[in-house]
């Protein structure tokens, strides 16, 4: 399991340097010796065997381990049971896996006292600040991964710890926030309005320049979509003294009788600049006036104090990100349940658990159970007949236009149909309301409609993935569809 | 023997949760941190709760020097980046400096791994566990006085010679890519041990691990080198290992087996040049598993780390019994694992040069090697009778009185060697690691003196074993074999 310095080189190009920092010689005065690529026999090479204990002294129960017990497992607890027990130590105590698992068995697999125990031990909070952090970085970006140097610019962290440290920041580093992206891609173009080191940053910067733009030249044109207090959008605003205002707007301004306060991005834009605004923020991304606020200022003076935590800002985001974390952790749960029961399902796919008969057994005559059915089809689906025709499986599209005709009166289905409609028109005022939901429902009827996904459907789940800033907002999307029908997952193979 | 079932085991597990903070140096393939990222894959796939779960002791000294040197693990507890200059001559005479750098925690790296292995072993003596796993070790380079290729205290010769107090024969199974030479040295002249390495040969690091290489002395007959090429495919590789295994196991009889999983003869590894799939890396855990016997699993190399903690997590779950999902769970370490997030990999288009032509020469030649053990013992406790190991040769009973010795071992080989290097075909185009390849045939081992004398008689038995290689293994393309 060796390398040589000239391999890895021809391999991937990665490496300029031998494998030693403190690498003096070249790779020629290899450190292998010449002679070790014979088996030596000798004294001084071969491992001297024991003896072989007879049966009769051995005393297995004597030795001791070498090693401590920390964990082992219990059938009395089920599965179950120990997820949301480790579940509830992650998120509530912030302790991880192996912590929460550790309490248990100190607890002798005792659930509930271990489950009442975990608030007594609640594990050191990360013991990194953020100053730490910003120095970890600045020294990274001077001395690579010499974490001697490193660790001369943090002289109170230990090696293991700047390891530690740097193996669990060297892949979130790469993250880029939907922001920056769209940011960096402006900049390229050249139509930004200068330099954004970061998009936070910028969106700072620009609402100071519009809040001294006149006040009103406002209200109108294609803004219904925009605060004209706090120039958030918004997907709804209300017509308020002649302003359209944003919930938090509305509330307040109906509580104080005054405008809320700006010191977020301004709303009072001309349309040329709503035009850029709309550019700046990518789809998905919202500014809450409270949040800014929170983040700019310091914590609240009845706030205890926590460690690390230098404002409410910080804490915002660190709850946030513990959500994002739970999250993803539940996309890839839903993942495993998808593809596990994708296996089970096997090769065939859903067809095999379809109901109905094959085609064959098409039969033009009705039973009772097919005209209920059929009445409880035209509720879920109106006139689209052949969904209803799939559904039942022993009808034809036309047999089933037959019995509209037939049984409309019959059945009262324009009351059913009209049901069908509200029901409808309710679904697609949600999906005004908010990105996530409409999503789901898209999922849902896409999938209900045809009982499988469709492309279609996996075109839009993605794009709601997109639109909606990350794994959050897709994430109960997936969990919106039915489980039978993963709307974007590949077979395992 | 009788193949079990894929059945539920008891399995221990040893872990030290420092093991990932260490830092061989930048640039350097060897990361610790794998098998903390193992670790939490294990955690988050529910495998974690399914096992008994050991913090290992860190090994003394004491337990150290059960195989290696006083002086050597002496230098290697007191060196430290800070004093390395005070230790020029020692660290030369160890190897310790370029492939295997001196940093920070050296020592206790060393232990961690060691004592993982030992405290592993010590379970399996008590026949409490049927398997035992330790990530952290593997370290199979190790010699006795010397560090190598990354590795320097070698936890694997240490576990098996924890096993030999309990159990008459050890079975060590190598699925590294390099050979396992500090291993196969150790129990170069035992026959207590059978050291069975499949690896890539030929201008290769270590250099060593050719078929001929069949052990000395007592233990002729107890090495098994299955010297391999570049782009080995799952499919090749188990038409390989499932017949010498099940040969191995019927004529050794092994009472357990150490399986050593290095995971750089996974496809896309950064040093190594093989196509395994996860899958297929962990088809051999599984085939060893069924034989029933108690089996200590250990870790070694591997370089594109997400890869390394795919393998072993799939392998633990092997030796669980317990199937997971190809998805992978959400832990501390996700965005390695992207972009797609599975556990599984897909092996590479490079060309598999291993022809079926080629392993089955291989095979029938260490087939043939194989039928020269005396079928093992039924009783357990006995010890095998020194002669009878080369019952089916006189001729060598006469000389093989003492250890084998190497010279000669070398001296009967260059008759054939343009035949039958295993590199010839290589010797154009820059090969990796060809730095530490030189044609072995012409140096001079380094070898006890008083051995030497035993040189003539070996020689005129030996060629003529000589020349049974010749046919068998002859190779279409002959170039020039290139000679340092």
């Amino acid at each position: 399991m060796v390398l040589a310095e000239r391999s890895s080189d021809v391999r991937n190009g990665k490496r300029s340097r031998g494998p030693s920092p403190n690498g003096h010689g070249s790779p020629d005065s290899s450190s292998e010796d010449e002679n070790a690529e014979k088996i030596r026999v000798g004294r001084d090479y071969q491992a001297v065997c024991p003896e072989l204990e007879p049966v009769e002294q051995r005393k297995p129960e004597q030795i001791s381990d070498r090693a401590l017990l920390v964990w082992s497992p219990t059938s009395d607890i089920s599965d179950i049971k120990l997820d949301e027990y480790i579940t509830t130590a992650k998120e509530k105590y912030g302790y991880n896996g192996e912590q929460a698992l550790g309490m248990l068995f100190w607890h002798k697999h005792d659930l509930s006292r271990a489950s009442m125990d975990l608030a007594n031990f609640t594990p050191f909070p990360d013991e990194w600040t953020v100053e730490d952090k910003v120095l970890f970085e600045q020294a990274f970006q001077f001395h690579g991964k010499s974490f001697h140097r490193i660790r001369q610019m943090l002289p109170d962290k230990s090696i293991a710890s700047l390891v530690k440290y740097y193996y669990s920041w060297k892949k979130t580093r790469a993250r880029t926030s939907l922001m920056d992206v769209v940011g960096e891609g402006r900049n390229a173009t050249g139509s930004g309005t200068g330099k954004r080191e970061s998009g936070a940053g910028s969106e700072q910067g620009v609402s100071d320049k519009d809040s001294d733009n006149d006040e009103k030249g406002e209200g109108g044109g294609g803004a219904s979509k925009w605060c004209t207090v706090c120039g958030i959008l918004c997907t709804q605003t209300t017509p308020h003294n002649s302003q359209k205002l944003c919930q938090a707007c509305l509330v307040h301004a109906r509580r104080t009788g005054t405008m809320r306060p700006l010191c977020g991005p301004s709303g009072r834009r001309g349309p040329g600049k709503q035009q850029r605004y709309k550019h700046r923020l990518p789809r998905g991304i919202y500014i809450n006036h409270d949040d800014l606020v929170a983040m700019a200022t310091g914590p609240q003076p009845g706030d205890p104090p926590q460690p690390g935590i230098i404002n409410q800002g910080e804490a915002m985001l660190k709850a946030m990100d513990r959500e994002i974390i739970s999250l993803k952790r539940q996309v890839q749960q839903n993942k495993q349940q998808l593809s596990a029961m994708k296996r089970k399902v096997g090769d065939a796919g859903v067809e095999e658990l379809r109901p109905g008969e094959p085609p064959a057994k098409i039969n033009a005559r009705w039973t009772n159970d097919e005209l209920l059915m059929a009445v409880t089809a035209v509720r879920k689906y109106g006139k689209d007949f052949q969904a209803i025709a799939e559904t039942l499986g022993t009808k034809t599209e036309a047999h089933v236009r037959t019995f509209f005709i037939t049984y409309r009166r019959r059945y009262n289905l324009d009351a059913v149909l009209r049901e069908h409609e509200a029901d409808r028109g309710s679904a697609n005022h949600i999906q005004q309301g908010t990105t996530s939901t409409e999503g789901a429902d898209n999922v849902a009827d896409n999938t209900s409609g045809n009982g499988t996904a469709s492309p279609q459907a996996n075109a839009k789940d993605e794009k709601t993935e997109v639109d909606s800033e990350g794994v959050a907002i897709g994430a109960s999307a997936e969990q919106g569809g039915p489980p039978t029908t993963p709307p974007k997952h590949k077979p395992a193979k | 023997m009788a193949m079990q079932p894929h059945s539920k085991k008891r399995v221990c597990y040893y872990y030290d949760s420092d093991i990932g903070n260490y830092y061989y140096g930048q640039g350097h393939p060897m990361k610790p941190h794998r098998i903390r990222m193992t670790h939490n894959l294990l955690l988050n796939y529910g495998l974690y709760r399914k096992m008994e779960i050991y913090r290992p002791h860190k090994a003394t000294a004491d337990e150290m020097t059960k195989f290696h040197s006083d002086d050597y693990i002496r230098f290697l507890r007191s060196i430290r980046p800070d004093n390395m200059n005070e230790y020029n001559k020692q660290m030369q005479r160890f190897n310790v400096g370029e492939d295997c750098p001196v940093f920070d925690g050296l020592y206790e790296f060393c232990q961690l791994s060691a004592g993982g292995s030992v405290a592993a072993a010590v379970k399996l003596n008590k026949q409490a566990s049927e398997i035992c796993i330790n990530w952290g070790g593997g370290l199979h380079h190790a010699k006795k006085s010397e560090a190598s290729g990354f590795c320097y205290v070698n936890d694997i010769v240490l576990g098996i010679l924890e096993l030999l107090k309990y159990y008459q024969r050890v079975l060590y199974i190598d699925i590294d890519v390099h050979h396992g030479d500090g291993v196969e040295e150790a129990f170069y002249t035992t026959d207590r041990v059978m050291t069975v390495s499949f690896h890539k040969y030929g201008e290769y690091f270590p250099g060593t691990g050719d078929l001929r290489d069949i052990g000395a002395g007592k233990g002729k007959y107890y090495a098994v080198n299955i010297p391999l090429r570049d782009g080995m495919d799952d499919e090749s590789y188990e038409s390989i290992f499932v017949p010498i295994i099940s040969k191995v196991m019927e004529t050794f009889q092994p009472s357990a087996v150490v399986l050593q999983c290095g995971a750089d003869s996974l496809t896309g590894d950064r040093l190594g040049c093989f196509n395994l799939t996860v899958r297929g890396h962990g088809r051999c855990v599984e085939l060893v598993k069924r034989f029933g016997l108690p089996f200590l699993l250990v870790g070694g190399g591997g370089y594109t780390i997400r890869n390394v903690s795919r393998c072993w997590t799939y392998e633990t779950s092997v030796a669980l019994g317990v199937e997971i999902a190809n998805e992978l769970p959400y832990n501390d370490y996700f965005e390695y694992f992207g972009p797609d997030f599975k556990l599984h990999i897909s092996p590479s288009n490079m060309s598999n040069q291993n022809t079926p032509e080629y392993l089955e020469k291989i095979k029938n030649r260490l087939f043939e090697n194989l039928r020269m053990l005396p079928h093992a013992p039924g009783v357990q406790v006995q010890a095998i009778p020194e002669d009878a190991v080369n019952d089916e040769s006189e001729d060598e009973d006469k000389i093989d009185k003492d250890e084998r010795l190497p010279q000669s071992e070398k001296d009967k080989r260059i008759t054939g060697e343009g035949e039958l290097s295993d590199s010839e075909d290589e010797g154009e185009g820059g090969r990796r690691d060809n730095r530490s390849y030189r044609a072995p045939q012409r140096k001079r081992p380094r070898l006890d003196k008083d051995l030497a004398h035993h040189k003539d008689d070996t020689n005129n038995e030996d060629s003529k074993d000589d020349v049974k290689n010749v046919s068998n293994l002859e190779e279409p393309k002959k170039e020039a074999t290139p000679s340092a």
